[in-house]
């Protein structure tokens, strides 16, 4: 080992004694840093995660449309079977519609599935907060809890629905009436998104109210476990008649997930002036150790210690503080998050907000998912960051002349 | 003639800037041989300790010439070359009695078995054998003293400077560090020069030298 790296060792945790009080404090605080980022980006990541899950659950990992209508929706299904990495698929009808319920409107996106092939691709059935998915047929209706509220409608309730494509026939003069539908189902998929405007109906039901006949607007496809959806992404498109294409799940929601990383990216940026600001403290530690050490280094310099040396000490405390500090900050870090459900339930049952808790945030446990790379990225800002803390300590030290910092007092 | 460790000529050396300028050192001559001991004696504030500064490289001379061996004092050669022990004996607070000896021979990498074992042989030598784990802290004077010069001579150097390094210790343990300083460099065949108001101390080396208005006599 390198008597610089020694001695940066020994100078933070110098054996036999107390561990230094302001090393103490400059690795409390970048530990500080690292561990709220840590829980920060693993709980942001853990909100991002869970709704990857819900979206994946409710549509598949691989859309795939045509420009137009994808008008042989049987062959093109025969095909997408076929290809590797699929274990399901089913087609679609997608579409805004207006809904009237005792004379209470609302606009959600109605999305008619095929009963049959849907549990291949979608988890439908783990939403349904009310009724039943096995009931749903070519008059009924499966409501999210919220569009449900606005038409003021629940179960067995009668909803009239109004597609684009009557409003086209009314500029025609001709006499259009509504579909009338039963609710036999309430969902919650927890994802704000998906909850405030979305309606189920049969495949055939959602055809004839957008004059589809055998016509879908696309298929949902579901990959074998494991399956990257861009890797698994050639093969479909492979199998699939020219005019028709296959996304990854991640093209449709690309916007939301764009805003989601940027949230993350942000609150990730903020927290890490956490780590700044401990850099300081490292830093001004640091240059009282300069001064206090003065005689010190210029022992070094007479015994032979090159400048270079000397810099290079204070730069590998600053760097062993900024290790440590982040060892511990992830140790907290984790920790913390290994008992996260259990704090924001003692926080809620002390300010007597469990049900509030549950009812605005719909979980019972906190998600939490810390991908590799913010793992790999906070790990090397904060030491990072706290090594170039020591630089300007680093270059005071290697300044010093020997032969006056041994005459200091 | 035996080789020579230690040369200097016509060393001269002015602190102060402009009218305030002083002359410490005026025209220094000096040479020293391996195995010779030299003591440099003179009043406070005569400039033994720039001298000794000056010739263990650590400054740089106004005029005249230094040489160690063959070649000008080099920074990258000090650790080999010289050892040096100070009136403020100037160990590590974090290092115990071993890892300071072992400081100055981790300059040249990183000790090996053998190195380990010669800087347990001298703080044998200097009569420290029980407290090489002891930190400085735990240590009296007269022993963080052995300690620096265990220090002085780990690297086997050719040359060793002491200044003042009884200047903080009492008159019976000052001794004992002198005859530890005199009597290892003339087992080890290190050159010695020694700065010491100590008359007595003085008397201990081959020859002895006063620094009287910047000149060596």
């Amino acid at each position: 080992m390198p008597w610089y790296l020694y001695l940066a060792l020994r100078q933070l945790f110098p054996a036999g004694r107390r561990f230094p009080f302001f090393t103490a404090i400059s690795v409390l605080g970048v530990a500080l840093g690292v561990g709220v980022l840590i829980i920060v980006t693993s709980v942001m990541g853990g909100f991002g995660h869970e709704i990857r899950r819900m979206i994946v659950r409710t549509e598949g990992e691989i859309q795939v449309k045509a420009k137009g209508l994808i008008e042989d929706p049987a062959a093109v299904l025969a095909a997408i079977r076929g290809a590797p990495g699929v274990v399901g698929a089913s087609p679609f009808v997608e579409g805004p519609v207006a809904a009237l319920a005792a004379n209470r409107p609302a606009f959600p996106l109605l999305r008619g599935i095929d009963p049959v092939s849907v549990g291949s691709v979608a988890e439908l059935g783990r939403y349904v907060r009310a009724g039943s998915l096995d009931e749903l047929d070519d008059d009924s209706v499966i409501l999210s809890w919220q569009v449900a509220e606005q038409l003021g409608a629940g179960l067995g309730s009668s909803v009239e629905l109004y597609s684009p494509l009557l409003f086209e026939r009314l500029k025609q003069d001709e006499v259009i009436l509504p579909r009338r539908f039963r609710v036999v189902g309430l969902f919650e998929i927890g994802h704000q998104h998906l909850d405030s405007s979305l309606a189920f109906t049969t495949l055939r039901a959602a055809q004839e109210l957008y004059g589809l006949g055998r016509s879908v607007h696309g298929i949902n496809v579901r990959l074998a476990p494991g399956r990257d959806e861009v890797a698994a992404l050639p093969a479909v498109n492979r199998v699939l008649p020219p005019g028709i294409e296959a996304l990854p799940w991640t093209r449709k929601w690309e916007s939301f997930l764009w805003v989601l990383n940027l949230e993350k990216t942000i609150t990730a940026f903020l927290l890490l002036f956490i780590v700044v600001i401990a850099a300081f403290s490292v830093m001004s530690s640091l240059l009282i150790s300069v001064v206090r050490k003065t005689r010190e280094i210029g022992l070094l310099g007479a015994l032979g210690a090159s400048r270079r040396g000397v810099a290079l000490c204070f730069c590998a405390q600053a760097f062993l503080i900024g290790v440590t500090g982040t060892l511990l900050g992830l140790a907290g870090g984790f920790t913390v998050l290994a008992w996260r459900n259990e704090l924001v339930r003692l926080i809620a049952r002390g300010l007597g907000r469990e049900e509030t808790l549950r009812q605005f945030y719909h979980f019972t446990d906190l998600p939490a998912h810390t991908l590799p790379a913010d793992l790999i990225l906070t790990v090397v800002a904060a030491v990072v960051i706290s090594t170039l803390a020591g630089l300007l300590p680093a270059w005071r030290a290697s300044r010093l002349k020997p032969v006056e910092a041994l005459r200091s007092e | 003639m035996s080789e020579l460790i230690l040369e200097a000529g016509a060393v001269a050396k002015t602190f102060g800037i402009g009218p305030a300028r002083i002359p410490v050192l005026r025209a220094v001559d000096l040479a020293l041989a391996a195995g010779e001991s030299l003591a440099i004696r003179g009043e406070s504030g005569s400039g033994k300790s720039t001298l000794l500064h000056l010739l263990a490289g650590l400054d740089v001379p106004d005029a005249g010439w230094i040489r160690w061996g063959a070649s000008a004092p080099d920074p990258a050669r000090r650790s080999r070359y010289l050892g040096l022990v100070f009136q403020s004996f100037h160990l590590v607070p974090e290092l115990d009695a071993l890892g300071n000896v072992l400081l100055a021979a981790r300059m040249l990498g990183a000790p090996d078995v053998a190195t380990r074992q010669r800087a347990e042989a001298l703080l044998g030598q200097v009569g420290l054998a029980g407290r090489a784990r002891h930190l400085p802290a735990q240590l009296s004077g007269g022993e963080r003293q052995r300690v620096a010069v265990a220090r002085a001579l780990i690297n086997r150097p050719r040359l060793l400077l002491a200044d003042e390094p009884t200047g903080n210790l009492d008159e019976h343990t000052g001794e004992a560090v002198i005859d530890l300083l005199v009597g290892l460099c003339a087992a080890t065949g290190t050159a010695l020069v020694l700065v010491t108001h100590n008359a007595a101390h003085a008397a201990r080396c081959r020859s002895t030298r006063t620094l009287h208005e910047g000149v060596l006599h």
